[in-house]
């Protein structure tokens, strides 16, 4: 029977799909035992999905400094 | 995944990206302000602090440059996080900037406290109460600890997290541009995610970070 410390460690796994059948069904037992594990797997999903935004938006002004750069850029290209 | 990172054009509409392609400076615009911030962040995971601003102006101006030659076959997330990590790696050879990333494969495993000796929870996660899944880690509360968390993170656990979960690069390419194993690769991004998670874990039950 697997321990929760070990479901936790290899939850990256299940998520990336990467367990084998007999490996799922391990989980699927202990997860429907242990509500903790299902709270944690549930959650942990939830934080995946929120890790590509969290670092939030440029602002207008780091936007307008990187077009800057592009523009100065376009026109020393078209200089040469 | 978010939809940042999960459809094949990386939360951009087919309209946006033909605008896009065709120079539109609007959509470009939008592009910027989505991805600027994840991308400083690979960069500086690769390149630190002082260097990142700059490694990723040139980024923008090659991903402007070729935004005709992006096939959607990866997310745009994807495909200018690579541009990123490759002007991130011209930078360090142009100017011989030996980094070398820290290994920390030897420290505990941020969620060890939460299990008794038997392996079961002694302090199982909280109840999170946030509704949408994409602003869980944009609380203005948190911000500054998860900066805090960011800094001190070891460098690969760091870059790890940024390629793979905010870049959604394929694992196997990050084990090649980190020079890194597999299973080493997969202990240390379970740790970066441990201590995210223990983050927002805490705040969640306490309202504090």
């Amino acid at each position: 029977m697997l321990k929760c410390s070990e479901l936790v460690e290899r939850s990256d796994a299940l998520l990336a799909g990467e367990l084998s059948w007999r490996q799922r069904m391990s989980f699927r037992m202990h997860l429907f035992m242990c509500r903790h594990c299902r709270r944690y797997v549930k959650q942990l999903e939830r934080l995946l999905r929120a890790i590509p935004g969290m670092h939030g938006k440029a602002n207008e002004a780091e936007v307008e400094q990187v077009m800057r750069r592009i523009r100065e850029d376009d026109q020393e290209q078209h200089r040469h | 995944m978010s939809a940042i990172a999960s459809n094949s054009t990386g939360g951009v509409a087919v309209a946006q990206l033909q605008a896009l392609q065709a120079g539109d400076d609007a959509a470009f615009r939008e592009l910027v302000r989505d991805h600027h911030r994840a991308l400083t962040a690979v960069a500086n995971s690769i390149v630190g602090q002082s260097d990142a601003e700059e490694v990723v102006q040139i980024a923008w101006i090659k991903a402007h440059q070729n935004m005709g030659r992006f096939e959607g076959r990866a997310s745009l997330r994807t495909w200018l996080t690579r541009i990123v990590i490759n002007e991130s790696k011209m930078w360090l050879r142009k100017y011989k900037r030996e980094r070398s990333l820290q290994v920390d494969i030897d420290s505990p495993q941020p969620l060890a406290d939460r299990f008794s000796s038997g392996g079961h929870w002694s302090k199982p996660p909280a109840a999170w109460h946030n509704d949408t899944p994409d602003d869980l880690l944009m609380v203005s509360e948190l911000a500054d600890c998860l900066d805090h968390l960011l800094g001190d993170m070891p460098d690969q656990q760091r870059s790890l997290l940024e390629m793979r979960d905010a870049g959604g690069m394929p694992f196997d390419e990050i084990c090649n541009e980190l020079t890194i194993s597999a299973s080493n690769a997969r202990v240390l991004l379970h740790r970066a995610r441990s201590q995210l998670f223990k983050l927002v874990d805490h705040y969640q039950e306490t309202g504090e970070c």
